[in-house]
C-alpha cells in the first residue's frame, strides 16, 4: 500500500534534515505506527506521504501511485486527520462534512452517521468555532473516513483527547482496520501503539531505528522479570529475577524451594523501556 | 462541479463574515455622496471682472453687445459683499459666462484676487486702439498667458478667420459627455469595484491560513486551483453587486452593462489573483500590510492624473489602474469605444490567469503539515 525509499525532507533545503534516509513500506489491511518524541519527523514523513509536502528526494508510492506525479483521483482512496484540527468554524459541522464529501468522486458516508460515530450526535447544528478542542479534533477525525478510505493517515490521533473519547477513536480506528482499512498513523504514545499497531517503526531525529510488531519487540528486547517477595529471617524482602539470565533462574528456584514467597509478579518491559534501550532517548 | 460546491460554500462564508458587508456597505456610502454631495457639474460658469476705462460712445457700443448676448437681454445692478465693504456692479450672464462690470480698477483688483477669477481692465492706448490688462492669479498656463499676450495683437478679425480655418480635433471628447458626478464613478468602479478585490481576497485567504483549511483540501479529490478560483468568483460576484450599487442609479439604462460586467469580471480577476499571491507570501494580514498598502497606493497614482488632464506621465499609464479607469470611462459613454474595452479585458484576463498559474503553485509549494 506504501512503499518508500531513502526519502530525505529539509525545510530550509539544506543539509539539517527532518527525515533522513528513510525507507519502509506499508502492507494492505496492517496498522502501521510510527513512534517517536515530538519533532522527530512523523508529520513530515506523513506530509510527503499525502503530498502536502514536495517530495525532494527519495522514492514513494502511496496507494498504487508515484507521489511524484499525484493526481487528486489518488485522495479518492485517502483519508486524513489532522494533529491539528482544521474546520470551518463559520460552517456548522454538518456543513464541513457536506462540503467536504462533494470534493470526492467516489461514494460518500452520511454526515449525521460520522457525527454520531465520534460522539458529536446532536451538535451538527453548531458552527465549529463554537467547538471545545477535543469536539474539533473530533470532526476533523471524522470527517477523514467521508469517502470510505483505503488508506487512512492519522496524525497523532487521539492527543489532546480525554481518555473515554481516545477509546472510542482506538475502537473505531480497529473497527475500520479489520473491515480492511490499511492505517498509518504517528503517534509519540506508547500505548497507541502498543495496543494498535500491527508493526512500528522507532523513528528519532528524522532516521528509523527499528521497525517490528510491538510483540516481536517485547520478546527480543524486553527480558522478562520477575519480582518476588519472601521472608527471610522475619524480615520481608523484594527481589527482581531475569527469566533469561541463568545465574537470576538458579536463584529464583532456590527462593521458591527454601522460602516463603509472600508475592511474586512478572513484569513486562514496556515499549518506551525498549524505545529508551533502541534509541537511548525517552518518548517526550 | 467541486468548483461549484466551493464556491457556493466560500459564498456562505463570506456572508457569515464582514468583508463583504464593509464592500457593500461603502458602495452605498459612496452612492449617497455622489447623489447628494457631489454637484453634477463642478463650477458652471467662468465669471470675470471687467472695469471699461473707455470713452462713453466705445463704452456704450459695448455694453450694447454685451445684453445682447445676456440671457435675458438686460443687465441687472448688483452688490458684492467683499472683505466687509459693499461692491456694487453691473451684471451680465451668459451662455458661458459671468461678466461683473466694475466701476474702478482697485475694485477689479480686489474682486479677481478675493473670488479667484478673472479680471481685465479694458482701456483705449495712446493710438485709440483697445488695449487690455489682465489680472490672472499666477497659477495659470505658460501657454494661457501666450495666449493672452498674442490675442489682441492682430487685428481681430484676421484672427477671426485664422480661428475658423483652423481644423480642431478634440482628442478627449469624454469630459463633455460625462457631468462632473458621473466623471467620479470610473474611479469609484475602479477602487471599490476592482481593486478592493485584492484587499478582500488577502482578508479571506488569511482567515483560511489561520484555520489551516487549505491543507484539508489539499488531500481531497479536488486540487488547490479549485479553491483558490472559487475565492476569485465570490469577489467576481461581490464587485459586480457592489458597482451595481453605484452605477444603476446615478447612470440609469445609458452603458452598456454586458460591456461593464464583463470589464468587472476581468479586473476583479486581476487584482484579486494579485491578492493571491501577495498573500501566499505571508502567514498573516499584519506582515502583508506593508506590501498591499504600497501596491493600493501605487494605482492611486492614475487616479490623479485621471482628475488632471494634463498630467499623465508614460510610467502612471503602466500601472493597471490606469487602463482601469479608461476603460470604465469609456463603458460610462453613451458612444464608448466597447473594442477598446474588450481589448482591455483581454488583456487583464491574460494577466490574471499568468497570476493565478503562479499563486497556484505557490500556494501548493507552501502547505505544511
Ligand atoms: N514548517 C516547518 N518549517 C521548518 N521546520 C519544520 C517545519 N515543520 C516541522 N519542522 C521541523 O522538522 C522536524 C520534524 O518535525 P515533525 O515532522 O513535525 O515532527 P513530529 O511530527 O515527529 O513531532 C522538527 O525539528 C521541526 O522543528
Ligand atoms: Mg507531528
Amino acid at each position: 500500500m506504501i512503499t518508500v525509499q531513502n526519502l530525505y525532507h529539509s525545510y530550509n533545503k539544506d543539509d539539517r534534515y527532518a527525515v533522513k534516509n528513510v525507507s519502509f513500506e506499508v502492507q494492505k489491511g496492517e496498522i502501521f505506527g510510527f513512534l517517536g518524541p515530538s519533532g522527530a519527523g512523523k508529520s513530515t514523513t506523513q506530509g510527503i506521504l499525502t503530498g502536502l509536502l514536495q517530495l525532494q528526494q527519495g522514492e514513494v508510492s502511496v496507494a498504487g501511485y508515484d507521489v511524484k506525479r499525484s493526481s487528486p483521483e489518488m485522495f479518492n482512496k485517502i483519508g486524513m486527520s489532522f494533529e491539528q484540527s482544521n474546520v470551518y468554524s463559520k460552517l456548522t459541522a454538518k456543513e464541513n462534512l457536506q462540503f467536504y464529501r462533494k470534493l470526492f468522486d467516489v461514494e460518500t458516508r452520511e454526515p449525521k452517521e460520522l457525527l454520531k460515530l465520534v460522539g458529536l450526535e446532536g451538535k451538527g447544528d453548531i458552527q465549529a468555532g463554537e467547538f471545545s478542542k477535543g469536539m474539533k479534533h473530533r470532526l476533523t477525525f471524522a470527517r477523514s473516513m467521508l469517502n470510505n478510505p483505503e488508506l487512512w493517515f492519522l496524525d497523532e490521533p487521539t492527543t489532546g483527547l480525554d481518555p473515554a473519547i481516545a477509546a472510542e477513536i482506538k475502537d473505531i480506528i480497529k473497527r475500520d482496520n479489520k473491515k480492511g482499512v490499511t492505517v498509518f498513523l504517528t503517534t509519540h504514545n506508547m500505548f497507541i501503539a502498543e495496543e494498535l499497531c500491527d508493526r512500528v517503526a522507532f523513528i528519532i531525529d528524522g532516521e528509523i531505528k527499528l521497525i517490528d510488531s510491538p510483540r516481536n519487540l517485547k520478546l527480543q528486547y524486553g527480558e522478562k522479570l520477575v519480582e518476588v517477595e519472601y521472608i527471610e529471617n522475619g524480615k520481608s524482602v523484594r527481589e527482581k529475577f531475569s527469566t533469561v539470565l541463568d545465574k537470576d533462574k538458579k536463584r529464583l528456584q532456590d527462593i521458591i524451594g527454601n522460602y516463603e514467597i509472600q508475592t511474586m509478579h512478572t513484569k513486562e518491559a514496556t515499549l518506551e523501556e525498549i524505545f529508551i534501550k533502541v534509541t537511548g532517548r525517552g518518548l517526550v | 462541479m467541486k468548483l461549484w460546491h466551493s464556491f457556493i460554500k466560500e459564498l456562505k462564508l463570506a456572508f457569515r463574515g464582514f468583508y463583504i458587508y464593509i464592500e457593500i456597505f461603502m458602495a452605498v456610502l459612496l452612492l449617497v455622496i455622489l447623489l447628494f454631495a457631489v454637484p453634477e457639474k463642478f463650477v458652471s460658469k467662468q465669471s470675470e471682472y471687467i472695469h471699461l476705462n473707455l470713452p462713453q460712445m466705445v463704452k456704450e457700443s459695448f455694453l450694447q453687445r454685451m445684453e445682447d448676448n445676456d440671457l435675458d437681454g438686460k443687465s441687472e445692478l448688483i452688490e458684492i459683499k467683499n472683505d466687509g465693504e459693499v461692491i456694487k456692479v453691473q451684471f451680465f450672464e451668459s451662455d458661458t459666462r459671468k461678466i461683473y462690470l466694475v466701476d474702478n480698477k482697485e475694485d477689479v483688483i480686489k474682486l479677481a484676487d478675493k473670488k479667484q477669477q478673472l479680471g481685465a481692465i479694458i482701456k483705449l492706448d495712446d493710438s485709440y486702439n483697445l488695449a487690455y490688462e489682465y489680472y490672472l492669479q499666477g497659477y495659470e498656463s505658460q501657454r494661457l498667458k501666450n495666449l493672452f499676450s498674442i490675442i489682441h495683437v492682430e487685428n481681430s478679425d484676421i484672427l477671426q478667420t485664422t480661428l475658423d480655418e483652423q481644423d480642431v480635433r478634440p482628442l478627449s471628447t469624454s469630459y463633455e459627455q460625462l457631468t462632473d458626478r458621473q466623471n467620479i464613478l470610473p474611479s469609484v468602479l475602479t477602487f471599490n469595484g476592482s481593486l478592493l478585490g485584492l484587499f478582500l481576497i488577502a482578508g479571506y485567504i488569511f482567515l483560511d491560513k489561520k484555520e489551516g483549511v487549505i491543507k484539508a483540501y489539499a488531500v481531497s479529490a479536488a486540487s488547490v486551483w479549485q479553491y483558490l478560483l472559487s475565492k476569485v468568483g465570490v469577489l467576481m460576484l461581490t464587485g459586480i453587486i457592489s458597482s451595481l450599487i453605484v452605477v444603476l442609479p446615478i447612470m440609469g439604462l445609458q452603458p452598456n452593462y454586458w460591456a461593464l460586467i464583463l470589464f468587472l469580471l476581468t479586473t476583479v480577476f486581476l487584482s484579486s489573483t494579485l491578492g493571491l499571491l501577495v498573500a501566499s507570501f505571508y502567514e498573516d494580514f499584519l506582515q502583508s500590510f506593508g506590501s498591499i498598502f504600497l501596491i493600493l497606493m501605487a494605482m492611486v497614482i492614475p487616479n490623479i492624473a485621471y482628475f488632471i488632464p494634463g498630467w499623465n506621465p508614460f510610467w502612471v499609464k503602466i500601472l493597471p489602474s490606469y487602463p482601469m479607469l479608461e476603460g470604465f470611462k469609456e463603458i460610462l459613454l453613451k458612444n464608448g469605444d466597447i473594442t477598446y474595452v474588450l481589448w482591455l479585458s483581454f488583456g487583464f484576463l491574460a494577466a490574471g490567469i499568468i497570476l493565478f498559474l503562479i499563486s497556484n503553485k505557490r500556494y501548493k509549494k507552501t502547505l505544511t503539515v
